[in-house]
């Protein structure tokens, strides 16, 4: 039934990590850190090989697999209804959103009609997940720049999200409520009113955090000119959202392919021009303002009817290939299912939006100094999972 | 009754009586050091649960307050455990400096209490070139910043050494200058006679515009000396781990801990003394029965006061503050705040000459 | 590694409470004809130990988020004294698994799990450090519990187990200490 996995029992006989060799020759003077795989910044196991000249980086050469989890794998063994709760721990921060790609591609394969009540929930609970992801990134990226207070503020946003959550879902993290057809149980008796007071609250408090931080004259130094990534760059790595949308391409899933309820709600895209750090930054603050407009806009009108269309109690997939994509808080996520009408399908893969934009690092990053290095990954907003999946 | 100088008087004059003259002797110095490393103590637990409770007031949150009444035995929970843990040194690092580096901060810290005037009457000795003692000595913890970065044997480690060093070095000029304005104005190095001369008026209020401007000036240099943020880069933990202490674990770590924030008790204990009047009361000019009020509060009290005000500051800074990249506050100290103290100290110069001051 | 075959239930008295009636699970109970003699002065460094555990920053998943949570101001985790989380592991005492463990990242856990300072303690939290969690099944990645790796003094269950539960396992850990039990106080005869 299961395989055990052969431990490693001698550690010793594991070759070293890249260690500290000062080359002549070719790099005359270069340095080879390692920075991870465990970091003080809250981004996850990545280990970044990294080889500069006193401060100046000149490589950084990502190394992945420390929480390789083989998900695509076990999907494999996992019914249609199944398989969405291994998909919220990919990329945890925007649960709801990953959960809804697969719900939709299932959707898609089988022709499954979802009732509008459904898909209006579902957007809202997209835009909170999005608003809670962009919130963390915020108190994240400051403390990596080295403001601590912000993170306490930006967890407070958080636990509001989190309540409404937690009443409707069940769940304050990964929360498993979207099932193919539309949603698990029905929402919340309390959800309008809480959802309605929490915007009240937070337009309030974006603004006291523009003010805080982005207003900052040592934060816009450290991130003004720091990481340029031009536009013809970011498309030729395959970056998408804010990263990309801070170097000027107009990638928006919600505005290019939309999904669910996008088509008739009216919202922004966000663009910037400036290419660097800061121009990610506030791509990420406006569009939680974006978020919370969409979220007044569906609010109030949620229509009645039922919250599940009625589906088979087995789903099977029609045999061919399947593909949607959604946009998370990181970009574009793909789900591409191929199945040959069996009860599990016979490939998933995921098109994760952060194996992209990380690829990116690397032309970014040449001729920074170290300390610009933590401002560049800040605003890619990396979540390692994701791309290790 | 309370007063420390009618203490210390006291048991000088009992010494005297019951001794002859050098065993006294011996035996203040034996008491003064006594006192020293007791008040290190008590200050550095009392700092460190201090910068808990003001870090998590700012962070609306609560700090520690569980380990006995309000959190007060929180530093003396993390200081045994941090005597009995274990202390490692690493295999290729050089044992003598190691072990050398943390007891030469806390020297540094030491010998830095010894001008200082913590009330009336009550210092330690009385040096007639005491601030350029401060000045002098506290150059030398660049030393030992130093030979903990090299002696760990560990690329973080020396590259944060080698920024702090860097750093330290930089703004020592701007604080020594910024000190020199007050050395001007008063005509004299001896901290007493800084004092004295502020009977009337602290400097800052006696000396405005260029003592303001020295006074800014002096804040951000001793927050980059003392390596607190915003200036922190070489402790900066999301970038080189733990910077030059990355090695040191167990009581050696505990030096270092204490010794920063002795550090930062003492310029702020400077600060106070030349800027704001040490342990004068706040008298304003000629205001005969005001001033008599404010003479009731003891002296200690005042000058306690005063450098506790600055600490709060200084760790206002650090919770509110993102930190400056190296080649940014290197940037800061050579293209800015070197010239406008320059200039500055000539200002002053003109005022003292022409006795444009209060 | 130690722990199928070093069982606390032959060495040791039994731990916590025996059903609903005997108290709270996770506390730790005095059993007649067992435990161990602590000195006066063990007692003084157990209690300073037990309030002063500076975690080591290591989160590897989800689990990692809600870590976080505990450190913000709504389930102060500072109240107990744990904020300062040293990121070198020389400086920490108790590192808090947070997240999978995959056959890439053994090694780097065993090797920081030595680098820590005597004594040290760890806790996994959540289902994929106890057991592999969620992955368990049709994995051919996943290290199926932490303990395969590293020594564990405390279990939390949740995916993810929600910040009160941390905080508990936080306290249970307090308690260990001060009873004198956790896995390197029995090793080293405290």
């Amino acid at each position: 039934m299961f395989r055990e996995t052969e431990i490693v029992k001698d550690v010793s006989s594991i070759p070293p990590f890249p260690q500290d060799a000062v080359q002549g020759g070719g790099g005359a003077g270069d340095l080879i850190i390692n920075v991870g795989p465990q970091h003080p910044a809250t981004h996850g196991v990545l280990h970044l090989v990294i080889t500069l000249n006193g401060e100046t980086i000149k490589k950084v050469e990502p190394h992945l697999g420390y929480i390789h989890r083989s998900i695509e794998k076990m999907c494999e063994s996992l019914t249609y209804r199944q398989f969405i709760y291994v998909t919220s721990r990919m990329d945890y921060l925007s649960a709801h959103i990953n959960n809804h790609a697969c719900a939709l591609c299932v959707e898609k394969g089988m022709q499954i009609e979802v009732p509008d009540r459904a898909q209006v929930i579902r957007v809202i609970m997209d835009e909170l997940t999005r608003i809670a992801s962009h919130e963390l990134w915020w108190g994240a990226m400051a403390m990596d720049i080295g403001a601590f207070t912000p993170f306490f503020h930006a967890f407070r946003e958080r636990e509001k999200i989190n309540e409404i959550m937690e009443e409707t879902c069940g769940a304050r993290l990964t929360m498993n409520y979207y099932v193919p057809g539309g949603l698990r149980a029905d929402m919340h008796p309390d959800f309008q009113k809480k959802v309605k007071e929490f915007i009240v609250l937070f337009k309030r408090k974006i603004d006291e955090y523009d003010e805080l931080v982005t207003g900052n004259i040592i934060f816009i130094n450290r991130m003004k000119g720091v990481g340029m990534l031009s536009k013809e760059d970011a498309v030729s790595f395959g970056c998408s959202g804010p990263a990309a949308r801070g170097s000027g391409v107009h990638c928006d899933i919600r505005k290019l392919y939309p999904y669910a309820v996008y088509d008739k709600v009216e919202f922004d895209e966000i663009l910037e021009t400036g290419c660097d750090s800061l121009a990610r930054y506030m791509v990420r603050i406006r569009e939680m303002k974006q978020s919370v407009r969409i979220i007044e806009q569906l609010i109030d009108h949620i229509p009645e009817g039922d919250f599940q269309a009625k589906t088979k109690a087995v789903l099977k997939l029609p045999k061919g290939e399947f593909y949607t994509r959604v946009e998370t808080a990181r970009g574009e996520l793909g789900v591409y299912i191929v199945s040959e009408g069996a009860t599990t399908p016979y490939r998933i893969k995921f098109r994760s939006p952060g194996f992209s934009n990380l690829s990116a690092l690397d032309s970014m990053a040449r001729g920074s100094k170290l300390g610009d290095l933590v401002a560049m990954m800040g605003t890619l907003d990396l979540v390692i999972p994701d791309i290790d999946r | 009754m309370w007063s420390l100088t009618n203490i210390s008087t006291g048991i000088h004059d009992w010494l005297i009586q019951t001794f002859n003259p050098t065993w006294a002797l011996i035996i203040e110095m034996v008491i003064a050091g006594i006192a020293v490393i007791g008040l290190f103590a008590v200050l550095g637990l009392v700092l460190v649960l201090m910068e808990r409770r003001v870090a998590a007031w700012m962070q609306i949150r609560l700090g520690p307050n569980r380990v006995g009444p309000f959190g007060l035995l929180q530093s003396a929970a993390d200081t045994v455990k941090l005597l009995v843990k274990e202390g490692m040194t690493p295999d290729g690092a050089d044992k003598f400096l190691f072990n050398l580096a943390p007891f030469i901060a806390m020297m540094v810290a030491m010998l830095l209490m010894v001008p200082i005037a913590f009330a009336k009457d009550f210092q330690l000795w009385d040096l007639n070139i005491g601030v350029l003692y401060v000045s002098a000595v506290s150059s030398i913890m660049v030393i030992s910043i130093l030979m903990a970065g090299w002696a760990s044997n560990n690329k973080y480690s020396l590259m944060g050494a080698m920024r702090s060093g860097a750093q330290i070095v930089s703004y020592e000029l701007s604080a020594g200058l910024s000190i020199l304005t007050i050395v001007v104005l008063t005509g004299s190095l001896n901290i007493n006679d800084i004092i004295i001369a502020q009977a009337d008026g602290w400097w800052i209020f006696k000396g405005h515009i260029p003592v303001i401007i020295s006074f800014v000036i002096f804040i951000i240099a001793v927050t980059a000396e003392t390596n607190r943020a915003p200036f922190d880069l070489a402790e900066a933990e999301s970038e080189l781990t733990s910077g030059f202490h990355t090695e040191y674990s167990g009581m050696k770590f505990a030096l270092f801990f204490l010794a920063e924030y002795i550090n930062v008790f003492i310029v702020c204990a400077i600060g106070a003394t030349l800027f704001l009047g040490g342990w004068m009361p706040f008298h304003i000019g000629n205001w005969e029965s005001f001033n008599h009020v404010m003479d009731y509060i003891p002296s200690s009290i005042w000058f306690f006061g005063k450098t506790f005000f600055l600490i709060f500051v200084i760790m206002w800074f650090r919770w509110t503050f993102p930190r400056l990249r190296i080649d940014q506050l290197l940037n800061l100290e050579w293209r800015y705040l070197l010239p406008i103290s320059m200039f500055n100290l000539l200002l002053a110069t003109a005022i003292a000459i022409l006795g444009w001051h209060f | 590694m130690n722990n199928a075959s070093n069982n606390s239930e032959s060495a040791n008295p039994p731990l916590g409470g025996g059903g609903a009636a005997e108290g709270f699970p996770g506390e730790i109970q005095e059993v007649p004809g067992g435990g161990i003699v602590l000195s006066k002065l063990d007692d003084v460094i157990n209690w300073a130990r037990s309030n002063s555990l500076w975690p080591l920053t290591f989160a590897t998943s989800c689990c990692g988020i809600e870590y976080m949570a505990v450190a913000g101001a709504k389930y102060d985790f500072s109240r107990f004294g744990f904020e300062v989380a040293r990121a070198s592991p020389r400086q920490a005492d108790v590192i808090i698994i947070a997240g999978t463990i995959v056959n890439k990242m053994g090694p780097v856990l065993k090797r920081l799990y030595d680098q820590m300072g005597d004594p040290k303690y760890v806790i996994a939290m959540g289902a994929c450090a106890i057991s592999g969690g969620p992955f368990f099944y049709n994995t051919y990645s996943v290290v199926k519990g932490a303990d395969h790796i590293i020594p564990v003094d405390v279990y939390v269950a949740g995916c993810p187990p929600r910040p009160e539960a941390l905080l508990h396992a936080l306290i249970s850990l307090q308690e260990k200490i001060k009873k004198g039990m956790t896995r390197e106080q029995i090793k080293s005869g405290i």
